[in-house]
Parts: C-alpha cells; sequence; structure tokens
C-alpha cells in the first residue's frame, strides 16, 4: 500500500511537473496585431530579398499607456521575417492574436497567394485574419503613429469592421479570400485602405484576377457592387438624381435590403446573356427634389430614378470588370451552374467571361420615406 | 453477483461513440478529394454497405442465440487453428486503436504544445485509458454515454455556418472531379468502423433482437452526423479549397467566433478527445477479450496493462503525422477486412452445425 502510495505521489509530482514543459508568460510575449507585407527597395532585391515585412505588437505597460513596437524586415519569405524580428525585440512573438494583413499595392500587382498560404498552414493562426490591400505602402501605414488612435492594429481591425456591417465594404479574411481564389467561377476581393496625413480611411474594393490586383471600385460606388454582388440588410448609398436627364435633387436610399438573383441563358456553346435581376427595398429619410415623396405617383418616379440610377452604375462596374477579366461578383458560378462538367471543364471561362452580354434589372421599393409628408 | 446487462440504449450510443473518431475530422477533404463534387452523397452508399455487414452481424446473433463469438469459434475449431487467429484479432485492434490515439496526439500538438514530446501525451492518454478499460465494457458504456453528452451539442454549432453556407457553391455537378474511388472510398469507409465490434457484445447483453437494432441505431446516427457535417463543408468551402485542407473540421470551427471569446477551435478541439478515447479503449477493451481467450488465466487488469504498453512501444515507431496517418490507413484496412470476414466464419461454422445436427 505504502508502495502504491509513494508511486502515485511520484507520478502527480510528474504530471504537475509537466505543466512546466511548455510556458508562456503573458509580459513575455509579443501578441501581433497587424502583418503588412511589400515589395521591398530596388536595391534590397537585388539582394534577393523579395519581401518587406512589417509588424505591430501592442505591449503591456504598467501605467496603463498604450505602447506599441513596430518592427521591419526585408527578408526572402514571410516565416524568416518572423526569426529576424525575433532578433530586435525582447518579447517571444506569436501570431495567435493576428488580426489584419495589409498587402501594398505593388506586391497586389504581382499576386500574394503565397503568403496567404501561410497564413492557412499555420494553425495559430486564425481563419478571421482580414485581408486588405493598402493604395500605397503597408509598411508606411503600420510605421506611422496616428495620435488620435494610439494603437493602429486595433484601430485598422475596427476601422474594417465597422465598414463591413453597413456593406461599405466586404469583410474578407483569410477564409473568405482563399474560397474564392480557389473556386473557379469567382475571383477574390478585398477592401482597400488608404493613409491619410492623420488616420486611415477606406478606399475602395480591389478586384483580383487569381491573386493579382487588376483594378478597384471606387469607393462611393462600393454600395452598388455590393447590390450586384450579395444579398445583405443593411445599407446606405446617396444618389444624386441630377447625373442623370429631367429631376434634380439628392436621395439618401438608406436601411437597404438587397435580394440579388442571377440568371443565366446560353446561346451558342460559348455565348452567354446573364441577368442580374435585383429587388432592394429601403427608406428615403433624405431628399432634396422637387418630387412630393407622399404622392404616389412621384414616389413610383423615385422609385424607379433610384432603380434607374442603379442599372446603369451596375452596367458599367460590369463593364470594368469585363474589360479587366475580373468576375468578381461570381457569374462564373452561375454559369459552371447552368452546364454539365465536362462542357464547364471545356469551356475557358477566363477567355468566355470579358464576351458575353450581362443586363442588370433593377426594382427598387421605398418602403417608407419618414415621419414628415 | 448478478452480472449486468447493457441496455439497447446505451450499446447505440456506444456504437456510435467508437465509429466517431479522429477520422471526422478530415472526412470531408477526404470524400471531396475522392468522389470529387458533391462526394457527401457518397455517405449513405458507404453507410449502406456497414449496414449489410451489420446485417451478417445479426445474423451470427440470431444464429447463435446471442452466444460468445469464442464459444462459437471454439466449439468448431481447434486451439491450434484458434490461437494465430486471436493474436491477429488482437493485434490488429489494439494497434487501430493506439493509432488513433496518436493520431490525435499529433493533430494536437499541430495546434498547441508543439515542441514537448508527443509520447508524453500519448501515455497520459493511455493512463485514461487503462483506467477505463480495466473497469469493464459495462463501465466503459456509461462513460461513453456521458462522453456522447459532452461531444454531441457541438453539431449545433453548425447553425454559425449558415450565413456563409452557399447552395452556389454545391455546383449541380455529382461525383465529378475525383479520384481513386476504390482506394479513396475505403479510407471514407473506415470512418464507419468500430460497428463491428458489436460482435463482441453478445455475451454482456440480453439475447433479444433489440440489441441488434440498436447497434443499427448507433450507426444510423453517426452516418446522420458524417452527412450533416460534409454537407456543410460542401457548401462552406469551395471545392477546390476543400480539397487542399487537412482538416477542414478544424478549420470549420475556427471560423466561429463568439463576443467575448475568440479562437474557440482549440477549446472546441479538446473536446474530440472524448470520441477519441471513447474509440480507443473499445479498440483496446476488443483486443484485450481476444486476448483473454490466449491466456485465459492471466487476470483481465494485468492483460489490460499488457496491451497498453504493448501498443505504446509499437506507436512509438511511426512518428510523423504522415506515417501515422500510413499506418492507420492498412489497419483500417485490415479492421474492415475483419469486420466482414469474422461474421461471415462464424455463419459458416453455425450453418455446418446446424447441418450436422440435422
Amino acid at each position: 500500500m505504502r508502495l502504491l502510495k509513494a508511486i502515485v505521489t511520484l507520478l502527480l509530482a510528474g504530471l504537475l511537473a509537466a505543466g512546466c514543459g511548455q510556458q508562456r508568460i503573458l509580459e513575455k510575449l509579443g501578441f501581433i496585431q497587424a502583418t503588412g507585407y511589400d515589395l521591398p527597395s530596388e536595391q534590397e532585391r537585388e539582394k534577393g530579398r523579395e519581401l518587406l515585412v512589417t509588424i505591430n505588437v501592442p505591449k503591456a505597460d504598467p501605467q496603463g499607456k498604450m505602447k506599441l513596437e513596430t518592427l521591419s524586415a526585408s527578408v526572402k519569405s514571410s516565416k524568416e521575417a518572423r526569426i529576424e524580428f525575433a532578433r530586435q525585440t525582447e518579447l517571444s512573438l506569436v501570431s495567435g492574436q493576428l488580426r489584419n494583413t495589409l498587402y501594398g499595392v505593388s506586391l497586389a500587382k504581382i499576386g500574394f497567394m503565397n503568403h496567404i498560404d501561410t497564413l492557412v498552414r499555420d494553425p495559430s493562426i486564425s481563419q478571421l485574419v482580414k485581408v486588405s490591400v493598402v493604395n500605397g505602402s503597408a509598411h508606411d501605414l503600420l510605421i506611422k503613429r496616428y495620435p488620435e488612435h494610439p494603437n493602429t492594429g486595433q484601430y485598422v481591425d475596427r476601422l474594417l469592421e465597422k465598414e463591413s456591417i453597413s456593406m461599405a465594404i466586404p469583410r474578407i479574411t483569410v477564409y473568405d479570400f482563399t474560397r474564392d481564389y480557389y473556386d473557379d467561377g469567382i475571383d477574390p476581393i478585398a477592401p482597400i485602405l488608404k493613409q491619410n496625413a492623420k488616420n486611415i480611411a477606406v478606399d475602395g474594393i480591389a478586384l483580383f484576377h487569381n491573386d493579382q490586383y487588376k483594378t478597384r471600385i471606387e469607393p462611393d460606388k462600393t454600395l452598388i457592387f455590393a447590390i450586384i454582388r450579395q444579398n445583405f440588410k443593411y445599407g446606405e448609398m446617396s444618389i444624386n438624381l441630377a447625373e442623370d436627364k429631367g429631376e434634380e435633387g439628392q436621395v439618401i436610399f438608406s436601411s437597404v435590403i438587397n435580394h440579388r438573383k442571377i440568371r443565366v441563358t446560353r446561346e451558342q456553346t460559348d455565348r452567354f446573356s446573364v441577368v442580374i435581376e435585383i429587388v432592394t427595398r429601403g427608406s428615403v429619410h433624405e431628399y432634396t427634389g422637387n418630387l412630393k415623396l407622399s404622392d404616389d405617383a412621384d414616389r413610383k418616379k423615385v422609385e424607379s430614378l433610384i432603380a434607374g440610377h442603379i442599372e446603369r452604375e451596375a452596367g458599367d462596374m460590369l463593364v470594368l470588370m469585363q474589360k479587366n477579366k475580373v468576375d468578381s461578383i461570381g457569374i462564373g458560378q452561375y454559369v459552371r451552374n447552368s452546364m454539365s462538367y465536362s462542357e464547364w471543364k471545356k469551356l475557358n471561362w477566363e477567355e468566355v467571361y470579358p464576351r458575353i452580354s450581362i443586363a442588370c434589372k433593377a426594382k427598387v421599393i421605398i418602403q417608407d420615406y419618414g415621419k414628415f409628408k | 453477483m448478478v452480472k449486468e446487462k447493457l441496455y439497447p440504449f446505451h450499446i447505440g450510443i456506444l456504437i456510435y461513440m467508437t465509429q466517431t473518431g479522429v477520422l471526422v475530422l478530415s472526412l470531408p477533404r477526404m470524400l471531396a478529394e475522392t468522389f470529387g463534387y458533391n462526394g457527401w452523397l457518397a455517405l449513405p452508399i458507404l453507410a449502406a454497405v456497414a449496414s449489410l455487414n451489420i446485417g451478417l452481424i445479426a445474423i451470427v446473433h440470431r444464429m447463435g442465440k446471442g452466444k460468445s463469438i469464442f464459444s462459437i469459434l471454439e466449439s468448431a475449431l481447434h486451439k491450434a487453428v484458434l490461437f494465430p487467429l486471436y493474436a491477429a484479432l488482437s493485434a490488429v485492434w489494439a494497434l487501430t486503436g493506439c493509432m488513433t490515439a496518436k493520431n490525435y496526439v499529433y493533430i494536437f500538438q499541430m495546434l498547441s504544445f508543439n515542441t514537448t514530446h508527443p509520447m508524453l501525451f500519448k501515455a497520459l492518454l493511455d493512463i485514461l485509458i487503462y483506467l477505463l478499460m480495466i473497469k469493464g465494457i459495462y463501465n466503459i458504456s456509461k462513460a461513453s454515454t456521458s462522453f456522447f453528452w459532452m461531444i454531441q451539442w457541438m453539431l449545433l454549432l453548425l447553425i454559425f455556418f449558415v450565413k456563409d453556407f452557399s447552395w452556389v457553391r454545391m455546383t449541380p455537378f455529382f461525383f465529378k472531379g475525383g479520384t481513386d474511388v476504390l482506394k479513396g472510398g475505403m479510407s471514407v469507409f473506415t470512418a464507419f468502423l468500430g460497428y463491428e465490434l458489436s460482435i463482441l457484445l453478445f455475451p454482456y447483453s440480453d439475447s433479444n433482437k433489440k440489441v441488434m437494432r440498436a447497434v443499427f441505431a448507433g450507426h444510423l446516427f453517426t452516418t446522420f452526423n458524417y452527412i450533416v457535417l460534409s454537407f456543410i463543408c460542401f457548401g462552406f468551402f469551395s471545392f477546390e479549397q476543400l480539397k487542399k485542407l487537412m482538416y477542414p473540421v478544424i478549420d470549420l470551427l475556427s471560423y466561429i467566433q463568439l463576443p467575448f471569446i475568440e479562437r474557440v477551435e482549440n477549446l472546441l478541439f479538446a473536446f474530440f478527445l472524448f470520441s477519441t478515447v471513447a474509440t480507443v479503449v473499445m479498440y483496446l477493451w476488443a483486443a484485450q477479450e481476444s486476448m483473454r481467450q490466449m491466456m485465459p488465466g492471466v487476470p483481465q487488469k494485468l492483460l489490460a496493462f499488457i496491451i497498453v504498453t504493448a501498443s505504446f512501444i509499437v506507436s512509438w515507431v511511426p512518428d510523423t503525422l504522415v506515417e501515422v496517418g500510413k499506418w492507420l490507413e492498412y489497419l483500417g484496412n485490415a479492421s474492415s477486412g475483419i469486420a466482414f470476414a469474422l461474421p461471415m466464419l462464424l455463419i459458416l461454422i453455425l450453418l455446418i452445425k446446424k447441418g450436422a445436427k440435422l
């Protein structure tokens, strides 16, 4: 019995001691919050260093003040950067709390899937890390201090999160990007960020072909893009009716609920006609034109004006996408689903896509026009 | 002492828990690789094959009137013939159990404690398994029932994926773009294995029909879970992406974000320990049952100790995740072979004996 007790005690001690094996002490850890990837300067590239990596590490401070450490290095691969950074800091860097990865526009143009690959592969990195493109250099954006926003990583994260709720930009995570990258019927997209003198601003949507940045949607047109891309439940857009003939005034169309359908008809083997049907409803709480919203006929007219605006804008956008050979709204998925597997495999969608005819039909419903007649 | 009998409800859950193991983490990817687009539809077909197998076991149960398979075997064959058979059964079952455990440890280590020696975790797991094993089948089944509730709630997590699930991604293609259907199909089939151990439960349960019905119900529930999970994966991930993900279910879990906690997948993965323990314990218990026929004099606890230790030593051999996967594939095929061959042999014996009596 005594022997048994001794054995059990020894075993227990062994088990407890095993807990000392890999310690993680909070104060000694550096949680990487944001990572930026850029192409390095010419000289660095001549030395074979293909990548400029910048990281943002918030530090715990006893006085409760926000401290931020920013490190950057020109390296051959992103994991090599980790080793390089380890040399520059007293903290052990961990990437479990990574929230954002930013890609400089010059790198985005040549493609960055091999850098996304390591984010998918590394189990310590969440699949919810956001992907965005910086119009300019990700390094400069991260290294700069914004006095109003001491924690840059968190600032960017919250900005992207908030903007995506109102559909101003899509919420693109590593999961979304890889999913659309590997799908043969859709091309990936990502929001664009821009560094201003005092702050960071959202600057439209980047459209990719495979992993290469091709063209962008201007920031004031992102909701139109959202309308043709997906169903959603909350959005806001401002429409200048004066752009269209006849009427004048400004409409703010808000609380938009959008339903989208894509219909594909095959005319010949490689000729398709695609109709995007949109039903969108929302409220008008600001209108500066001469029509009376309380009048049924006038309201119908405003509805059709808004619908016309959406159709025209969407049409231009689709032309832009076809010209750049980016299928960012996933028409390919619907074309794929309209045919058999062997037909789809035979079809060179990338070649066919710019030549198909796409029409957009919008129906707008003004659900209410506020509490003033 | 009155021997406690297993209730059909417990048998059903025990079978379900034995079937559900670590393989479920990679199941959707295996389906996509093997069967191509909408590969999840292969699950009902494979489940039907397994159901046929359960049918064979049910025939043994009926013809043998619920007698232990060992007494059926020993009534017809000489010990010298049976000895290698028992040895083979114990070896395959024990190794399947211990490799499943090692597989879990390796995946766990990919997520956390990467540099701790894997065999240390394996040892901890084995202690747990040993303690459960020596309690006997009745307590194993009770433990499995409580483990069941600890993992089954996770099915509700699938609600998280409804928002990003897309019918368009499912495509209207069926079984297109797959690879080696036979080889891959056999690997996928091993995800159903575990039901074949029900053949050992006869002496521990009542000899009525309900026993086999419970086994079948457990198997149906496994099939249901697999189908729901794989279906969600096929609509949540794009096809080529799914083919590239080693453990789609871990990626699925990592997509869950709660307002008060992030990166829950590490926490959730720990729950898979329960289903792994249940699977491993059942396989090692099966090995012990078969070994007991070879060494009737040896006390059960010692036998359990020998099996756990021996399998611990063997599991030292493969030392990468890929190697463990290969071992599991071979062992899975061997187990599938046993699953079909053993009941057929027993039916043959029973038929011959019946003929002799007439």
